[in-house]
């Protein structure tokens, strides 16, 4: 790709990014389908959950979101050293944010054959878990390539990419988190 | 123009000519409900709209087909015609209007169908696979077949033990889901009198085909005696009856004859005609006899000796029943060898 | 050249690998949880699914973006493996929009045969009343796979038209991805063997529908239909995805949204249906296949879950998905009565725009399949004006079509009589759905036959008359050279009045009390008559198709060589040489005119000598 006139690498990037967001708009639809279940089969209750961890873990994402924004900022002006570290600590932090969820939540006392609660909220954080998972692995990937020098000022879709799509898995979960966590009466 | 003309009187014609035509032919089952008369009278008024633009559309277009043909030699194109907003406006108004219109006919027949009678009967319908149990709360029986009395509205409150099934008397018309773990309803008033079926209309599984029940409709004084008749069977303490007696109710009431006919015919799984002390293949290739023994066991773990030929699907849920009415059901299934 | 340097080949050794990995790696993190090791499910279930993904690296639809990741640079290669014999590039990975076209067409054509051969089996035991041959689950299982077999047909054939049409209909030289196309190709292909082998692993009852609770209890066939559609699905979000970018970005200068030809408007409406849509049938199965494999129970009443919910999801998908099916192919019909009436499409701007209502009006109206279902009573009304309301823009269709033609100069070739066929067809399935959006009627007519024969003209109409259509007028175009017109003729002559039988006599039937997805129906019922027309009809229509496939099998190397402008279409692609060279435009395309200016002189709607001009 590098070898290419800047213009049509422009307007590739103009179709990536077409792309990419017509994938989020598909991708928004099965997570969509999810929350109306939710609604559909916990209506106004919600299971009792670690208030704790899900504030930590979430906060833990957003600041997340912050690290990969500030990475994406910085290869754009050039700023290797900060574009790599920044995208190792978003990895860092996807990754903790996962061990919260994974090893911590998951170990509680709902399991996934606990009725509608345990269906539905593994059903959740499952889906949107593989997506965090991806995003991580992108993640690295993009930072092994940024090792290598593979991305520049003008030329770095592939950091923007990986940006957006983390961005959007985080935003899931600003849905999600209230969803499974503060809308409706607790049921033990 | 005078192609317009043309065509539109052939349109009437041929409306006219569709509807003679559907009407002639009965196209659906005899009318047996009262709430069925609102699908009726919507099926007919729509077959006047549908033969209108069938009419239209077809009669325009075969018009086409043989006035619009292009003339041998003529290499030209036509007419540069490319639209027009006024017809365009038309054609989308006027459907929307029909459309809208048959829309709140329909809404107030859904409320008159669904409208709760006086004096209404209650109907518990349970499906399973594969068969139907009729319950009748307000007089405390329970029955195979679905007896009702003509002009008094059933409130049926239908659910399902296993898969959603669908409760269907084509001559009442209306139909509704069976679903597990809920309860639904369907209300519908017999009008004649008469003998129907009930057939499964959901999908559910191998002997989808085959789950029926009998229904009967007969005048109120003859449902008063059935259910009189009905108390006197359940009232008779078993201990009253003979075995054999005693065999013919548990298999009625259990659903076996959904799957066992008594008459030779192959339903879903073995005929009882004949089949007690008769020899079988089971699947090995082994051979056993339909003795007793054979016949509790097939009983309380259907799929233990499932005799070759017929699927293993009897669900082993008969574990309830007692030693003695184990021992009635064998001496009915004996009874039918003889 | 070896068998291993094709891509299938390569692909399918991977998937075999793949499936006995995937297996493997169930029993051994079973062993290592301290379970009993060998479970069918989900062993049978990560086999399937490693093993397309197994197929999908192996066909070589991944390597380019290996080598990016590695920093490579990958130009795209046109043209046919310099190497191997030019024929081999269909059978492996190549990024030329033609050559997936003609790839998705054969799958759909594949698909088209098995589903359409198991109809044929359970129609012959329908013919009479009781069970003649067929056992019923076996029935059970063909039923759906007949219903599946034939939705993926549609899709693929919509993939392959779609492909092969958009970018030579808005002068691009390829999709905007063309990677991202070859991917989505030959993911069907494994995915194609996984859906066949259901019915080798116990089958499933429940239809392509797979309700629970009955789902949820079904053979182990049921596991691998629901990663088969799960995989389909994926191919079709994708290919959508690419086709809108493609139409949005890569339009030849001057063609605006309204200068664009009316299929790629149908093109463009069936991808945003495809686009987002698609996601509810995955998470439905999904949410099925967890409940089989890990006891999660969204449908399972036993632990608080609705079967209802099940529905809702599924149907908000594949009511939508109906669209999908129904839109290119009246996008055909669109396309071709101008060019065979030399008339403007009347009211092109008003046809492209009820595509997309019709899209965005598909979305509303998904619960009129649940009517019967148990959902709140009073949700039965706003779905019913919904669903009538869908109405208006197809009707929209219908007149513009009969206004294009009245008045015009008709000739007859085979891709026109397929057109006014499928018209017909659309007209009799069009007009027997609302009944079905009427509640009154509905709670007699649904799940009846009534309804198989509503769909069947639907999808005929929709799409396989303007499929076959679509064939025989592009056909010169794609092969350079012309099929045989009086075969043709015979295929619609027997084709068209079978199908006419065939719907009528479902439709009576069905009123009568035949149900659906029956084995056996009840001799006092009275339909042998109506049964046996039926079963006739349909074998009918297999051989016409037969008699379809024949010609255009043969015509593609010894029919007559065509001229480049057979039917003096105005299209672009009409104006380059047949068959469709590599590139497609090499001076360029620019769009001077309108698109159905037919009548209008000295009228052009595109120039192709753009590169020329500009010196």
């Amino acid at each position: 790709m590098s070898s290419e006139s800047l213009t049509s690498y422009k307007v590739q990037v103009r179709a990536n990014r077409l792309g990419l967001w017509l994938f989020f708009v598909s991708e928004s639809f099965m997570f969509g389908g999810l929350l109306a279940s939710r609604f559909y089969l916990w209506g106004n209750t919600r299971p009792e959950l670690d208030q704790v961890l899900g504030l930590i873990v979430t906060s833990i994402l957003l600041l997340s979101s912050f690290f990969m924004n500030r990475a994406e900022s910085a290869i754009a002006y050039d700023d290797r050293k900060t574009f790599l570290r920044s995208l190792l600590i978003t990895a860092a932090l996807g990754t903790l944010f996962l061990v919260g969820v994974v090893g911590f939540e998951w170990q509680g006392h709902l399991k996934p054959w606990d009725g509608v609660y345990g269906a539905v909220l593994f059903g959740m954080t499952g889906l949107h878990a593989l997506h965090v998972l991806s995003g991580v692995i992108i993640i690295l990937l993009v930072w092994n390539r940024g090792r290598q020098g593979g991305y520049s000022a003008e030329r770095h879709w592939g950091v923007e990419a990986c940006a957006i799509y983390w961005h959007f898995v985080d935003v899931i979960w600003v849905v999600f988190y209230p969803a499974l966590y503060l809308i409706g009466l607790p049921v033990s | 123009m005078k192609h317009i003309v043309i065509a539109s009187v052939l349109v009437i014609v041929v409306t006219v000519l569709v509807i003679l035509g559907l009407n002639a032919v009965d196209l659906v089952p005899n009318l047996a409900s009262a709430e069925g008369e609102y699908v009726d009278l919507m099926f007919q008024a729509q077959i006047y709209v549908i033969a209108f633009i069938f009419a239209l559309i077809i009669v325009f277009m075969l018009y086409s087909v043989f006035v619009f043909r292009r003339k041998p030699g003529d290499t030209s194109d036509g007419p540069h015609i490319t639209g027009n907003t006024t017809l365009e406006i038309t054609w989308t108004i006027i459907p929307l209007i029909i459309v809208m219109g048959f829309g709140v006919w329909g809404a107030l027949h859904l409320s008159e169908i669904t409208a709760q009678g006086a004096d209404e009967l209650v109907v518990e319908v349970t499906g399973f696979q594969f068969g139907w149990r009729f319950e009748y709360p307000q007089y405390g029986l329970s029955s195979q077949e679905l007896y009702l009395p003509r002009d008094r509205k059933v409130l049926f409150r239908l659910t399902s033990t296993d898969v959603i099934h669908s409760f269907w008397i084509p001559e009442f018309r209306i139909k509704q889901d069976a679903v597990p773990g809920l309860w639904t309803e369907l209300r519908v008033t017999p009008t004649e009198v008469g003998n129907y079926r009930v057939r499964c209309a959901e999908l559910c599984g191998y002997a989808h085909s085959a789950m029926y029940a009998p229904v009967v409709v007969v005048e109120p004084a003859e449902f008063q005696s059935w259910l009189e008749g009905q108390d006197v069977g359940a009232s008779q303490p078993p201990e009253d009856m003979t075995p054999v007696e005693r065999g013919a109710q548990l298999a009625e009431q259990q659903g076996c004859l959904s799957c066992h006919s008594t008459d030779g015919t192959t339903l879903v799984g073995p005929t009882w005609q004949g089949l007690y002390g008769s020899q079988g293949m089971l699947e090995d290739g082994s051979t056993v006899v339909a003795d007793e023994d054979y016949l509790r066991k097939s009983i309380l773990d259907p799929g233990a000796q499932v005799v070759d030929g017929f699927p293993n699907i009897m669900p082993p849920a008969y574990t309830f029943l007692s030693d003695d009415e184990l021992a009635a059901l064998v001496a009915y299934i004996e009874s039918l060898s003889n | 050249m070896t068998v291993l340097s094709l891509g299938i080949v390569r692909g399918l050794a991977a998937q075999i690998v793949g499936t006995a990995l995937g297996i493997g790696l169930v029993v051994l993190v079973r062993v290592l949880m301290g379970l009993h090791a060998w479970e069918a499910e989900p062993a049978t279930v990560v086999g399937a699914m490693l093993g397309v993904i197994a197929f999908i690296v192996g066909v070589g639809s991944m390597d380019d973006w290996f080598r990016w990741a590695r920093g490579k640079v990958t130009p795209l290669h046109h043209g046919p493996p310099e190497d191997k014999p030019a024929w081999t590039r269909y059978f492996s990975v190549d990024y030329s929009h033609k050559v997936i076209g003609i790839q998705y067409g054969v799958l759909a054509i594949t698909l088209l045969l098995v589903g359409g051969s198991l109809a044929g089996v359970f129609r012959v035991e329908l013919a009479e009343a009781g069970r003649q041959f067929l056992d019923p689950a076996i029935f059970n299982t063909m039923i759906g796979m007949h219903g599946w077999g034939m939705i993926i047909s549609i899709l693929l054939g919509i993939a392959a038209f779609s492909n092969y049409l958009v970018p030579l209909l808005i002068g691009a030289s390829d999709m905007a991805f063309p990677r991202l196309n070859a991917w989505a190709f030959w993911i069907n292909v494994p995915t194609a063997l996984v859906f066949i082998a259901s019915m080798f692993v116990g089958g499933w009852d429940t239809g392509w529908t797979a309700y629970p609770p009955l789902s949820a209890r079904a053979p182990l066939g049921m596991q691998l239909y629901f990663v088969s559609v799960f995989f389909f699905g994926i191919s079709s979000i994708v290919g959508a995805l690419n086709l809108i970018a493609t139409i949005l970005m890569l339009r030849a200068p001057g063609m605006s949204l309204f200068r664009m030809p009316i299929f790629v408007w149908a093109v463009l409406a069936t991808s945003i249906i495809a686009l987002t849509a698609t996601q509810l049938i995955a998470l439905s199965f999904i949410m099925v296949m967890m409940q089989r494999l890990l006891g999660m129970g969204f449908f399972d009443p036993a632990q608080g879950g609705n079967p209802i919910l099940f529905q809702h999801l599924f149907w908000f998908y594949s009511h939508p998905a109906v669209y999908i099916f129904v839109l290119p192919g009246l996008g055909i019909i669109s396309e071709i009565l101008p060019v065979f009436s030399r008339k403007p499409l009347f009211g092109y701007k008003w046809v492209a725009l009820s595509s997309m209502a019709i899209a965005l009006a598909g979305f509303l109206v998904w619960a009129h399949h649940m009517f019967t279902s148990g959902m709140a009573s009073f949700l039965r009304v706003p779905f019913m004006f919904s669903t009538l309301l869908v109405a208006v823009p197809t009707g929209v269709k219908f007149f513009s079509w009969i206004a294009t033609i009245w008045r015009g100069k008709l000739t007859f070739p085979t891709p026109m009589l397929f057109v006014m066929g499928a018209l017909s067809v659309f007209l009799i399935g069009g007009l027997s759905g609302p009944p079905n959006g009427i509640v009154t009627t509905d709670l007699f007519l649904h799940d009846t036959y009534w309804i198989v024969g509503h769909f069947h003209a639907t999808m005929f109409g929709g799409f396989v008359f303007p499929f076959f259509a679509a064939l025989y007028y592009w056909f010169p175009k794609f092969t350079g050279r012309m099929y045989n017109e009086r075969m043709g003729k015979i295929h619609f002559w027997l084709m068209t009045p079978a199908f006419w039988v065939q719907s009528l006599g479902q439709m009576r039937v069905g009123l009568l009390g035949m149900r659906r997805r029956i084995v056996d129906y009840d001799p006092a019922l009275g339909i042998e008559g109506g049964q046996l027309a039926v079963t006739i009809a349909g074998l009918v229509i297999g051989l016409s198709v037969l008699i379809m496939l024949a010609n255009l099998i043969y015509s593609a190397r010894r029919g007559r060589v065509a001229e480049r402008n057979p039917w003096k279409s105005r299209s672009p692609e009409w104006q380059i040489p047949s068959p469709v060279p590599e590139i497609s435009y090499p001076d360029g395309l620019q769009v001077i005119g309108e698109p159905y200016d037919y009548g209008l002189p000295d009228s052009r709607y595109v120039n192709l000598q753009v590169a020329a001009a500009a010196e």
